[in-house]
């Protein structure tokens, strides 16, 4: 008896909490069903942006093809469009009216000029013209296995090998005294700052550029919160106590580095992919060294007293330096600035996460923890470091 | 996307000189120098030129005979001093179709722009009503020669006012008409012009005459123009060629109202024509290409001494490949 009461009262307070959403719904239908009465009380709507989103942009023998997507909640026509400032002939896959967050994909007939940079333009029925420029033409390759194996090979080059060749550095580690190792840990929290701070710069950066319909810095936020909280709920079941294992600090890092480099896989892919990038061997033997020290970040951790088997390590290795690949592929082969926001948030969030568990791990295990000269100095050098090692890229 | 703002290529020579070889097997084909695209064969599509654009191809709204009454001015009436010419323009806010699929917010006179062909002869009395039926204030402004208080500049028309400006039809030559109320270049750009002739007393020698006003439209308020035409719709005269006869004599009224560019300027392809300068005096240039500032007017006349399609364009390229081009049909 008491029970069902119990129950029944705890059903009651359920349905009380779908009470403000339903008046939420009943409020929200009144004021769509309104039209624009509310609006005229305060003055006329703007008129739509329409803009496009132009998503990508592609060059084949004799054609380019243009993606573009309606960001607005308006519909978006395309209504003609423009090379180089000429107006062409075209072709749509689908309708020439599109629906909030529609896609279509423009074909126009065109010679286009090896490696000249190259306008594109796409005017909505209202007259207004997005433009999007492109660097240098060069002719998009179909996705093809050999091209699959190419992103892989980049891949492995910027991203497992240094990190495996840096980890390579753990028995020179070993030897070294507790002020060093500590000034080493903070060495990997210097260059995780970095990194960290890094990733966030290129997502803001990406997010500036996105349309406004796709949302606001709410969507790094959230990018960021998500693999902080995750690392951090990680590093919790990873570590019985208050802190963590050195090898599962280690883990931590690798999968903060891991994180990072998803983003850089898939910036690098997309440059690829868009013609972005001056290539040459410059921008792979940059990145390369500018990796190696990821892979001194992972071994610290580890170099004070547990022994880790060979096959540990390779999975470090992997864990850090493998993300590179997928990031590559889908940055070559996709291209979604929205994902790239929120791979670049995650990295940052990532990096931030495992700076802190760095942190606390030099505070309460190094010799004279983190105001130690050796903590300082190694921090300040981890930042110098990628910051001078970046400057090959 | 990722532009590696921040990761400027290096400047400087490698530290590391033994990553090379292996950094090379990541482009095979970057280091042969990208040798598949130097030529370009087999196309699907036809090359794209702007000759190739005609017919059905050019994208151009409006049916066969939409700019008629712009095209084709009202017939020229023997000298009679004195004779009243009257003519009713209504400023109008219209949205219109100035490139395919693409609306304009315009301001017209009489719902077109440009506006209609106003014509009259020499020592005529031009008697025009304006009525405002816009949003803004308007006038008419001129060109030509009138009393002060004709100029269509002090004597703002606000809307829903009206005006009748009267005065007699001089000089002969070619001239234009347009909104002098403030700001200027809104009200030109937006629409608000047209041809206005005066026939001399001593007729001109019998013609097929056509009327063209060379203009831009700016689409998106960025104060350069998206489009350019004559007559106000882009590439309609490659879609519809003008046809003429061998040999008949073709005289073109032409006058620029291009805002934001400095100049505009017609070439004709295959033929050579008379140009006189505003066409108020027998002088003449012998060419196929004129420039012409904003306001710069003139008369063409043109035998046509081949038969076959021959183009007219801006030689501002650009102009062309956005809307200001077409094609005589010489039968």
């Amino acid at each position: 008896m008491a029970s069902g009461a119990v129950a029944a009262h705890g059903f009651g307070w359920r349905l009380w909490a779908l009470v403000p959403l339903l008046i939420l719904v009943g409020a929200v239908s009144l004021l769509a069903s309104s039209g624009d009465s509310l609006f005229d009380l305060l003055g006329r709507n703007p008129p739509p942006v329409d803009e496009f989103d132009v998503r990508r942009v592609e060059f084949r023998p004799g054609e380019i093809k243009i993606r573009v997507t309606n960001p607005q909640r308006e519909d978006l026509e395309i209504a003609t469009v423009t090379v180089d400032d000429a107006v062409v002939p075209f072709s749509i896959d689908g309708d020439s009216t599109l629906g909030r967050l529609r896609s279509a994909t423009i074909v126009v007939p065109y010679d286009w000029v090896e490696d000249e940079p190259i306008l594109v333009g796409v005017t909505s029925s209202s007259g207004i013209e997005t433009t999007q420029e492109i660097a240098a033409a060069v002719e998009t390759p179909e996705p093809s296995g050999k091209r699959f194996l190419g992103f892989a090979l980049i891949g492995f080059l910027v991203g497992i090998l240094p990190v495996a060749l840096g980890l390579a550095w753990l028995p020179s580690l070993r030897r070294v005294s507790p002020e060093w190792l500590a000034g080493f840990m903070a060495l990997t929290a210097g260059l995780l700052t970095f990194l960290g701070l890094e990733a966030l710069s290129e997502a803001f950066a990406l997010q500036a550029a996105l349309p406004g319909g796709l949302g606001g810095t709410g969507l790094i936020l959230l990018g960021f919160a998500s693999t902080y909280l995750a690392l951090s709920l990680l590093g919790r079941l990873f570590g019985k106590g208050a802190t963590v294992s050195g090898l599962a600090l280690a883990t931590l890092v690798a999968i903060g580095i891991g994180l990072h480099n998803l983003g850089e896989g898939l910036a690098i892919g997309t440059s690829f992919a868009l013609g972005e990038l001056a290539l040459g061997t410059f921008f792979v033997i940059g990145f390369m060294v500018h990796n190696i020290t990821e892979g001194l970040g992972i071994a610290t951790p580890i170099a004070d007293r547990e022994r880790v088997s060979f096959g540990r390590l390779t999975v470090l290795a992997l864990i850090a330096g493998a993300p590179t690949i997928p990031g590559a592929w889908i940055g070559g082969f996709v291209t979604n600035d929205l994902l790239g926001v929120l791979f670049f948030a995650g990295a940052a969030g990532a990096a931030f996460e495992v700076v802190t568990e760095v942190g606390r791990y030099v505070r309460e295990r190094a010799p004279g923890g983190l105001a130690s000269p050796y903590a300082i100095g190694g921090f300040l050098t981890g930042i110098a470091v990628m910051y001078v090692t970046g400057l090959l890229i | 996307m990722a532009k590696f703002t921040r990761k400027q290529l290096v400047v400087g020579t490698l530290p590391v000189v033994a990553a090379a070889p292996l950094a090379k097997l990541a482009w095979p084909s970057a280091a042969q120098g990208g040798q598949p695209l130097a030529v370009h064969e087999g196309h699907e599509h036809p090359r794209v030129g702007h000759a190739a654009m005609i017919g059905n191809q050019v994208p151009t709204p409006g049916g066969p005979n939409a700019l008629d009454a712009l095209l084709i001015p009202p017939p020229v009436l023997p000298h009679e001093p004195g004779r009243v010419r009257e003519y009713k323009l209504t400023a109008l806010d219209r949205t219109i179709e100035v490139a395919q699929g693409v609306e304009f917010n315009a301001w017209t006179y009489n719902g077109t722009v440009p506006g209609p062909i106003i014509r009259a002869t020499e020592d005529d009395l031009l008697r025009v009503s304006f009525v405002n039926g816009g949003k803004h204030p308007h006038t008419i402004h001129f060109h030509g020669i009138h009393p002060a208080n004709m100029d269509g500049v002090f004597e703002i028309v606000p809307p829903g006012g009206k005006l009748t400006y009267e005065f007699p039809a001089r000089p002969y030559g070619m001239h234009l008409y347009h909104c002098h109320a403030t700001p200027l270049k809104k009200h030109i750009h937006k629409g608000l012009y047209g041809a206005f002739i005066i026939d001399p007393p001593k007729p001109r020698k019998p013609a097929r005459e056509l009327v063209m006003v060379m203009n831009g439209y700016d689409t998106d308020g960025d104060n350069t123009n998206n489009f350019y035409t004559v007559n106000g719709i882009a590439f309609y005269y490659a879609k519809y060629p003008i046809r003429v006869q061998k040999g008949e004599l073709v005289r073109i009224y032409l006058a620029n109202l291009t805002e934001f560019d400095l100049i505009n300027s017609f070439h004709l392809h295959g033929e050579f024509f008379r140009y006189y300068p505003t066409g108020s005096t027998d002088h003449f240039e012998y060419t196929d290409t004129v420039m012409l500032c904003q306001g710069e007017r003139g008369i063409l006349e043109i035998e046509f001494a081949n038969t076959g399609r021959f183009m007219f364009h801006a030689h501002q390229t650009e102009f062309a490949e956005l809307g200001w081009m077409g094609f005589f049909e010489v039968e």
